[in-house]
C-alpha cells in the first residue's frame, strides 16, 4: 500500500472541506475571496507538482494497482490543476451573479477537479466509474446552480437524465467486461484480452464502456446534450464542462483503449475514424446558423472532441508506438485549456450587463474594451487553427500522426479530408465572431466594460499560455511525448 | 431442470412482466401503481439473488431500494400534481422510436448471447458443490481491502450529493 502517492488528490479534497467550512464562519460580503483562497492553495499544488519534491510525481501503484502514478497521469493532473485555478478565476467574475451559495461554488469545482484527478490514475474499472460518477454528479450541481434561471435548471435535468443514462451504459459494460474475464484492473486484463476478442459479450461490454465515454467527451452519437446543457449552464461551469470533463473523459478512454484492450482497440480502427468524422462535421455544420455565444463554443466543443478522436483513430491504427497520436492529443488539449479559458472569461465580463447571449453582445468589443476584443480575436484565431497560435500547433500534429499511417488504411486520407473540410467550415463561424467585434453596424452601446485585476490576470495567463504553446511547443510536447509512452504497448 | 431452474424461470418472467407493468400499464396510468409495480420487481430481482446464494445482496435490494429509494418515490409522486400525467396523451412518435431501440438493444444481446456458443455457459463439474460467493462476510473483506479506495471516494461522492441537494433546495435566496 502506497497512499502516500495520492497526496494531490488527498490535498485537493481537504482544500473542498476546508473551503466549505471557511465558507461557514465568513460574513457573506467576504466570501467571494474565497474563490481566490482556492486559487493560492491550488497554484501552492500546482507548483509542488513541478518542484519534484513530495510524493505526487513518483511513479507506482497503489491499492494493489488501482491507483497508478505514471507520466500520464501526472500531465493530466497538471492539466486538471491549471484547468481549476483558471476556472475559479473565471468564478470570481461570475460571483455577482449566483445569488447563493458562492463558498459552495467555489468547492464544488475543488471536489470535481478532486474527481478528475482520481480519473487520471483510474487503472481500475471500479475506480474509473467512481471517478466519472464524482465528476458527474458534481456537475449536474454546477450546471444547475443558478436556480433563479429557468434555463440553468433546464439544464441540469437535461445533463441529469441524459448522464444517468450514459452512467447506465457505462455500469452495464463493465459488468459485461467483468462477466466474460473477472477481471477488473486494466493491466490484467490487458493480459488476457487476447483470449477474448472473439467473444461478442465481452466486445459489448467495451463498445458500451465507450459509449459511456463518448457521452463525457460529447462525441457523436452522443453529444446531444452538449449545446443545450452548455448554453443554460453557469458560464464557469461550461468553461470547466469544456475543458475538465472532456480531458476527463480522453485520459480515461486513452487508458482504456490503450493500456487495457490495445488489441480490441486495434480491431475497431474503422469505428474509431467513422466517429471522429462524423463528430468533426456534426460539431462544425451545426455551429454556422447558432447566433448565442455558448451554444456556439458548445457546438465548436463538439467539433474539438472530434479533432482529439483524430489523435485516437491514429493510435489505434499502431497500437505498439502511441508516440504520435498520445502527444498530438495531450498538446491539443493544452492548447484547447488556455483558448476556452479566454473566450469564456471574455463571454462573462461581456455579456455582465445585458440578458442575452446573442453574438450581437459583442458588437463594438474594439471600442469598448480593447483588450477584452483582443483577446476573443486570439481564442477565435486559434480555436479555427490559424498559425501561430496553440490551435494550429495542435490540429497540424493530430493531421500529421493519422496522416503517417494513410499507407496502411485507406480510410486514414479520407478522415484527413474530413477534418481540413471541418477546419474550412469553421473559419466561417469563428470569424463571424470576430466580425461581430469589429465590423458591426449597429452598435447601440459603447460603455467601457470594466476589467478587474484579477480577470486581467487570468486573461493575460490565457493569452501566454496560447502563444508560449504556439510558439515553444517544445517543453509542452516533450512532457507530452513522455506521457504518450504510457499508452504504447 | 431442477428446482431452482424452474424457480429462475418464474422470477425472471415475473421481473419481464412487473417491469413492463411499470412503464405501459394498461389499466392504470395512476403513477402510484407504477412505483407498486417497481416494488414487485425489485422483489422479484432480490428472489433471483436468492437463487445465486448472494443472500446479502437480497437483502440490501429489498432493504435500500424496495424500502428506503421506493419510499423516496412515493413521497415525491404524492408531493406534486400528478394529474397532469395521467390525462396525457401517449405520442405515436415516442412508441414508435421506444420500441425501435428497445429492438436495436436486443437483437444485439441476442445476436452475442447466441454468439458466443458454449464459451458462455461455465463448465459442468459432476458432483462438485456449487461455489457459493458473494456472501456478506466475503463482500465486506473484499470492500475494505482490495476495493478500498474507490469505497472510500464514493464518500466524497455523497458529500457532494449532500451539498447539491441543499444548495438547490435551500429556500432563503441569501
Amino acid at each position: 500500500m502506497n497512499a502516500s502517492l495520492m497526496s494531490l488528490e488527498i490535498s485537493v479534497l481537504a482544500l473542498g472541506l476546508l473551503l466549505m467550512l471557511a465558507d461557514l464562519f465568513m460574513p457573506v460580503e467576504r466570501r467571494p475571496f474565497l474563490g481566490f483562497a482556492a486559487i493560492a492553495a491550488l497554484t501552492a499544488l500546482l507548483i509542488a507538482s513541478f518542484s519534484g519534491y513530495g510524493s505526487c510525481s513518483i511513479s507506482g501503484t497503489a491499492f494493489n494497482g488501482m491507483f497508478v502514478n505514471d507520466a500520464l497521469s501526472l500531465f493530466f493532473k497538471r492539466f486538471f490543476i491549471i484547468a481549476a485555478i483558471l476556472v475559479l478565476f473565471v468564478a470570481v467574475q461570475f460571483a455577482d451573479r449566483i445569488a447563493v451559495g458562492i463558498g459552495e461554488y467555489y468547492s464544488l469545482i475543488v471536489f470535481a477537479l478532486a474527481g478528475m484527478l482520481f480519473a487520471a490514475s483510474a487503472n481500475n474499472f471500479a475506480m474509473l466509474f467512481v471517478a466519472i460518477e464524482l465528476i458527474t454528479v458534481t456537475f449536474y450541481v454546477l450546471v444547475s446552480f443558478q436556480r433563479g434561471r429557468i434555463a440553468s435548471l433546464e439544464a441540469g435535468v437535461k445533463y441529469l437524465i441524459l448522464g444517468a443514462l450514459s452512467s447506465s451504459f457505462m455500469v452495464y459494460g463493465i459488468a459485461l467486461i467483468w462477466g466474460t474475464t473477472g477481471k477488473l484492473n486494466f493491466n490484467e486484463l490487458a493480459a488476457v484480452a487476447n483470449q477474448y476478442t472473439g467473444e461478442k459479450i465481452f466486445l459489448l461490454g467495451v463498445l458500451l464502456v465507450v459509449v459511456g465515454l463518448g457521452f463525457k467527451i460529447a462525441a457523436f452519437p452522443f453529444q446531444i446534450w452538449a449545446p443545450d446543457v452548455y448554453q443554460g449552464a453557469p458560464t464557469p461551469t461550461t468553461a470547466f464542462l469544456a475543458i475538465g470533463s472532456k480531458a476527463a473523459g480522453f485520459v480515461l478512454l486513452l487508458r482504456v483503449l490503450f493500456v487495457a484492450l490495445p488489441v480490441v482497440a486495434a480491431h475497431w480502427v474503422n469505428l474509431l475514424i467513422v466517429m471522429s468524422a462524423i463528430t468533426i462535421l456534426y460539431g462544425n455544420l451545426c455551429a454556422i446558423p447558432q447566433r448565442n455565444l455558448k451554444r456556439l463554443m458548445g457546438y465548436s466543443s463538439i467539433a474539438h472532441a472530434g479533432y482529439l478522436l483524430l489523435g485516437v483513430a491514429a493510435i489505434a491504427g499502431n497500437v505498439h508506438d502511441a508516440t504520435a497520436g498520445g502527444a498530438a492529443i495531450l498538446y491539443y488539449l493544452a492548447g484547447y485549456l488556455f483558448t476556452v479559458i479566454a473566450s469564456f472569461t471574455v463571454i462573462t465580463l461581456v455579456v455582465r450587463k445585458s440578458d442575452t447571449e446573442d453574438i450581437s453582445v459583442l458588437a463594438g468589443l474594439y471600442q469598448r474594451s480593447p483588450l477584452l476584443a483582443a483577446t476573443m480575436t486570439v481564442a477565435m484565431v486559434s480555436l479555427a487553427g490559424i498559425p501561430p497560435l496553440a490551435g494550429f500547433f495542435g490540429k497540424f500534429l493530430l493531421l500529421k500522426s493519422v496522416v503517417a499511417l494513410g499507407a496502411v488504411n485507406q480510410g486514414y486520407y479520407c478522415l484527413v479530408f474530413t477534418a481540413l473540410a471541418g477546419v474550412v467550415i469553421s473559419l466561417y463561424y469563428y470569424f463571424g465572431v470576430v466580425r461581430a467585434i469589429y465590423f458591426s453596424k449597429d452598435v447601440t452601446d459603447l460603455s467601457p466594460i470594466a476589467v478587474s485585476g484579477s480577470a486581467k490576470i487570468c486573461i493575460w495567463l490565457s493569452l501566454a499560455g496560447i502563444l508560449w504553446l504556439g510558439i515553444f511547443p517544445n517543453t509542452v510536447l516533450n512532457l507530452a511525448a513522455e506521457a504518450a509512452k504510457v499508452l504504447s504497448s | 431442470m431442477g428446482l431452482p431452474d424452474i424457480l429462475f424461470y418464474v422470477f425472471a418472467a415475473f421481473t419481464l412482466l412487473f417491469g413492463l407493468l411499470v412503464v405501459a400499464n394498461p389499466f392504470s396510468r395512476n403513477p402510484v401503481t407504477s412505483a407498486m409495480f417497481l416494488v414487485l420487481t425489485i422483489i422479484s430481482m432480490a428472489c433471483l439473488f436468492v437463487l445465486l446464494n448472494a443472500f446479502f445482496l437480497a437483502a440490501v435490494q429489498i432493504i435500500v431500494y424496495a424500502g428506503a429509494v421506493m419510499v423516496l418515490f412515493v413521497f415525491v409522486i404524492m408531493l406534486m400534481d400528478l394529474k397532469e400525467e395521467e390525462r396525457r396523451r401517449i405520442k405515436t412518435f415516442g412508441v414508435v422510436t421506444g420500441i425501435v431501440s428497445v429492438g436495436i438493444i436486443l437483437s444485439v444481446f441476442l445476436k452475442s448471447l447466441l454468439g458466443c456458443g458454449d464459451s458462455c455457459s461455465l463448465p459442468a463439474v459432476a458432483g462438485a458443490a456449487p461455489v457459493v460467493e458473494g456472501d456478506a462476510h466475503s463482500l465486506g473483506l473484499l470492500l475494505f481491502t482490495k476495493y478500498d479506495l474507490p469505497f472510500e471516494v464514493i464518500s466524497v461522492l455523497l458529500l457532494v450529493a449532500m451539498i447539491g441537494v441543499i444548495t438547490l433546495s435551500k429556500k432563503d435566496l441569501k
